[in-house]
């Protein structure tokens, strides 16, 4: 759009409320006035005349901003996502909170982390405000150091920084000394610290120090400051409140039991951002939160979403009047809160929620009783698979392999949920698993049928419980494994943990266990009948799962039988990655993509992890979550092992079809089992089960 | 007038059943925006089993401690996943409470809560915070310990417990789950109410019932049929009366 307008804009009456107006560029701008004049003729879709009396400029210097945007590309066709989000939300948060001002800083491509992004904000909006004269009061922290290392500001006179707080353990860097001096030097102030630690060592102790002259002389420039920047700190078991020396770990527990959610100067607030009462409280020097409400501009820096909680107890007590955050944390505060005007808001694809069009709500099914369905299932699977299982005693939730326990073996007890199958019964057998207990729908089963497992299995040789790495199947294997120690028999647990997008590599072992549990059963299976001892079984069971690597992605989501309803939502355009095998969402919400794409998304997540060189051979498990047809999945298997040759690497194994399944999701994993010359011998170990036969 | 303790309980695990029974649907589809759909069923099963095996037994003959193992083993029996383990350890404690009692008075009801919640936390290792259902039972028992401290009368109390549990539950909207299904989803957990605070709730309410009577009055069963939300509690409205802008 050039000089001319092609349609009609309101002219005449300037969208923004009094208070932006006047030439100042808004705070959630930064310094652009790019970015603001593109914002007002693009999303506020106002005049060049009245963003020129908006911005307090000529129109022909708005033409030029405007011209000068899109050749930048700050606007393409309409202002860049991420930009657009920000200035959306920051918005919001001052709308929705009260503020007197507001920036949201975008979250990054690039590799600037949070904090140092936090800080560039911080210094650019302190440079908006700070004018010569005033007093400063600046506590500690990361995130307010953050900002003292970015900022420079020349020119003022007579301003004073004044600690807010007293001080922390000498060595520690982001103190509010320090941070009272970075800041002092930045903007070439005076530095004013208080001689005194945060948190005194009794109240009587408190008082001496208070009434010391230099103490007193230093909290009374304390209480005349005029403008404060302060972060906020979360109580979240992992905050750096832990581990920075200000607070006993015993002192903040007891605050978290009376309700706080956050700290900020030193001061514990619950969720209305009310002061907590606790035993700290008349020990600590520096600022009251009193004291805090009564200083004129109050600027606070927080990001991250640990931090939710706490930010959201600031805001609502109206602590900050200027609160600078990241755009994640920011959608986060509105949506925790509730926003109304949140979802409406276009310009931020996440916060959309794509209402599909389910043609119907109700899913038809071949059932009978919605409640009977894993009791009736379990009847007709026992008589199916009669050749190979039976129920431990009356329970069907017990069901132990014809051929398999016997004295001197190591028992290996499986067992999950319903809604998964071939997975569990499918499986048991001679030379997999003997006994499988099996729970309600998605649910682990209880210690009950886990014991009666354990007791059929046992052959005094001890017995190995391998199952998926779930909070609930933990508990309810290591209350069985209790039970059998008890009865004198030996157990070891193993969970599964192969889903590689469920949590990065640092946490490991907080994965969840998906289809890859075929290949890892299989080995465990194969150790057990070879005879070993059940140390040696459980290594090798462990180095399988250590080398089993699956990702996981829906396109539509499953049904439960007792409602008859999809249990969760999906656009027609979306996939879900890193999809679990229980119907519930995965990591991260994608684009439809070709299968090829999607074949490379998983591949290329696995491999960075596997790193197979030319000549390693691997078993690969294409698997359908229920819905998705052989059709497709040998679709998929195509890209795979085109991959799979061009980097050299084997595949001496195949399974494609149905073998972990979220009852009907549409969807399909692939797993790989990166052989070693022991894992290829027992994956190659007669099995005789309903689902796999090795011979 | 003071029925006999195991009476109570029968009946209060009835109650329990039935308004879970009533949000079954709900918390499905609560649990389905952030775990895998299955907590309204998972509940309705457990306290449906607790309902059926204390039907078979004869509750007068029972003492307290008697009844609520039972009900500790039915849930688990019939359940299993994360909740049976949690729920069941839960009233185990609050059996171990329950020894030698007999009457219905607010300090037995107290302590059946403090019983609940310590078994939770004990077999979970939660804590505040965490975005679970301790996040109402937490503030729900320390609402009871307050009431037994003042004396007062039972219709105080559960109004306060309840009130408290409501509070605690709205509360989780603003927390990353940092357990069980939904931590997996970092920050898109935000913005949704935990379902167990929310079946903690529904309990807890089903207690107030039982043990008052009547309604007691802060807010009244809502039956869902419909998917309804679960109405957000006052404190929480009340706190943004100010700053809407």
């Amino acid at each position: 759009m050039t000089g001319g307008e092609s349609e009609p804009r309101s002219s005449g009456r300037p969208r923004l409320a009094p208070a932006e107006a006047g030439g100042m560029t808004p705070l959630r701008f930064g310094d652009d006035p790019y970015v603001w004049a593109s914002w007002l003729y693009y999303q506020e879709e106002m005049t060049q005349n009245d963003i020129a009396e908006t911005m307090g400029i000529s129109r022909a210097t708005v033409f030029a901003y405007l011209s000068e945007a899109r050749q930048r590309g700050i606007v393409s066709i309409s202002i860049e996502q991420g930009r657009l989000a920000s200035l959306t939300l920051a918005q919001l948060l001052k709308s929705h909170f009260g503020l007197r001002d507001c920036f949201v800083v975008p979250n990054g491509t690039d590799d600037q982390t949070l904090g140092a992004r936090l800080g560039a904000a911080g210094a650019l909006t302190l440079r908006k405000f700070l004018k010569s004269g005033d007093t400063l009061a600046v506590s500690g922290g990361r995130t307010v150091m953050a900002v003292g290392d970015n900022l420079r500001i020349a020119g003022l006179q007579d301003v004073t920084v004044v600690q807010a707080i007293g001080g922390a353990i000498a060595r520690n860097p982001v103190s509010p000394a320090q941070c009272a001096s970075a800041f002092a030097m930045a903007v070439n102030a005076t530095c004013v610290n208080l001689s005194a630690p945060a948190v005194a060592s009794s109240a009587e102790a408190r008082e001496v120090m208070v009434a010391e002259p230099l103490v007193t002389g230093q909290l009374g420039i304390l209480l005349r400051a005029n403008k404060a920047l302060f972060g906020i700190a979360s109580l979240r078991p992992n905050a750096s409140l832990y581990s920075d020396g200000v607070f006993d770990v015993a002192d903040l527990q007891s605050y978290i039991d009376g309700d706080a959610v956050g700290v900020l100067v030193s001061r514990f607030i619950d969720a209305r951002g009310q002061l907590v009462e606790g035993t700290l409280d008349d020990r600590v020097i520096g600022l009251s939160l009193d004291d805090l409400l009564r200083i004129d501009l109050r600027i606070c820096v927080a990001g991250g979403f640990d931090k939710v909680p706490a930010i959201l107890a600031a805001l609502r007590r109206g602590y900050p009047n200027v609160f600078i955050t990241d755009t994640a944390t920011a959608r986060g505060i509105l949506r925790a809160d509730g926003a109304k005007e949140f979802d409406q808001r276009a310009g931020d694809k996440q916060a959309i929620k794509l209402r599909t069009h389910q043609p119907r709500d109700h899913v038809k099914k071949f059932i009978n009783a919605p409640d009977a369905v894993v009791e009736e299932m379990l009847e007709g699977a026992i008589r199916a698979h009669r050749a190979f299982l039976r129920p431990v005693a009356n329970s069907k939730r017990a069901l132990v392999a014809l051929e398999g326990p016997r004295p001197g073996k190591v028992g290996l007890v499986i067992g999950g949920g319903s809604g998964h199958e071939p997975c569990f019964l499918g499986y048991v057998g001679r030379g997999l698993a003997d006994a499988v207990a099996v729970g309600n729908i998605f649910s682990t089963p209880p210690p009950d049928p886990i014991f009666q497992c354990t007791q059929a299995v046992a052959g005094g040789a001890g017995v190995l419980l391998v199952y998926g790495n779930y909070v609930g199947d933990v508990m309810n294997f290591d209350m069985a494994a209790e039970i059998a120690r008890e009865h004198g028999i030996e157990t070891r647990s193993i969970v599964t943990t192969d889903d590689v997008a469920s949590s990065p590599r640092e946490n490991r072992d907080s994965r969840r266990g998906v289809a890859g549990n075929v290949f890892i059963f299989k080995i465990a299976g194969a150790a057990c009948d070879m005879g070993w001892s059940l140390d040696t079984c459980e290594v090798v069971t462990r180095k399988a799962n250590a080398r089993t690597y699956t990702v996981g992605v829906g396109l539509e989501p499953c049904s439960l039988p007792q409602t008859r309803r999809y249990n969760f939502e999906i656009g027609p355009d979306e996939i879900e990655i890193g999809m679990g095998i229980h119907g519930e969402l995965g990591v991260t919400r994608g684009t439809l993509a070709t299968a090829d794409e999607i074949v490379d998304m998983i591949l290329d997540q696995i491999f960075s992890e596997m790193r197979p060189v030319s000549g390693d051979r691997v078993a690969v498990l294409v698997n359908s979550l229920g819905g998705t047809p052989l059709m497709e999945l040998y679709i998929l298997y195509r890209r795979l092992e085109q991959r799979l040759a061009a980097k050299g690497v084997e595949i001496d194994t195949s399974l494609v079809g149905h073998y972990c399944t979220s009852i009907d999701m549409v969807g399909a994993s692939i797993s790989l089992l990166h052989l070693d010359g022991e894992l290829q011998e027992l994956l190659h170990h007669p099995c005789r089960t309903a689902f796999l036969q090795v011979d | 007038m003071v029925e006999p303790l195991s009476h109570s309980l029968s009946r209060m695990f009835h109650n329990i059943s039935d308004s879970i029974e009533d949000a079954k649907d709900q918390l499905s589809a609560l649990d389905g925006a952030v775990g895998d759909g299955d907590h309204g069923v998972t509940m309705s099963i457990g306290f449906q089993a607790v309902k059926a095996e204390l039907s078979r037994r004869d509750v007068d003959a029972m003492s307290p401690n008697d009844l609520m193992n039972t009900a500790a083993m039915a849930f688990l029996n019939a359940v299993g996943a994360s909740t049976g383990p949690l729920y069941a350890t839960g009233l185990q404690r609050a059996a171990q409470a329950l020894v030698g009692a007999t009457d219905a008075t607010p300090a037995s009801q107290a302590a059946i809560l403090k019983g609940i919640v310590d078994g939770v936390r004990e077999r979970g290792k939660g804590q505040r915070g965490d975005k679970t259902m301790l996040d109402a039972l937490i503030p729900a028992a320390e609402a009871a310990a307050s009431a037994i401290r003042r004396s007062a009368n039972v219709e105080d109390m559960w109004r306060e417990i309840v009130a408290a549990a409501e509070a605690g539950a709205a509360s989780t909207r603003s927390m990353v789950a940092s357990k069980g299904r939904a931590a997996r989803l970092g920050e898109r957990s935000l913005g949704h109410v935990d379902p167990g605070a929310t079946s903690a709730v529904i309990i807890l309410k089903a207690m107030a019932l039982t043990f008052c009577g009547s309604d007691p009055g802060i807010v009244k069963m809502t039956s869902e049929r419909g998917g309804q939300r679960v109405r957000k509690s006052e404190s929480a409205s009340e706190v943004r009366e100010g700053l809407n802008g």
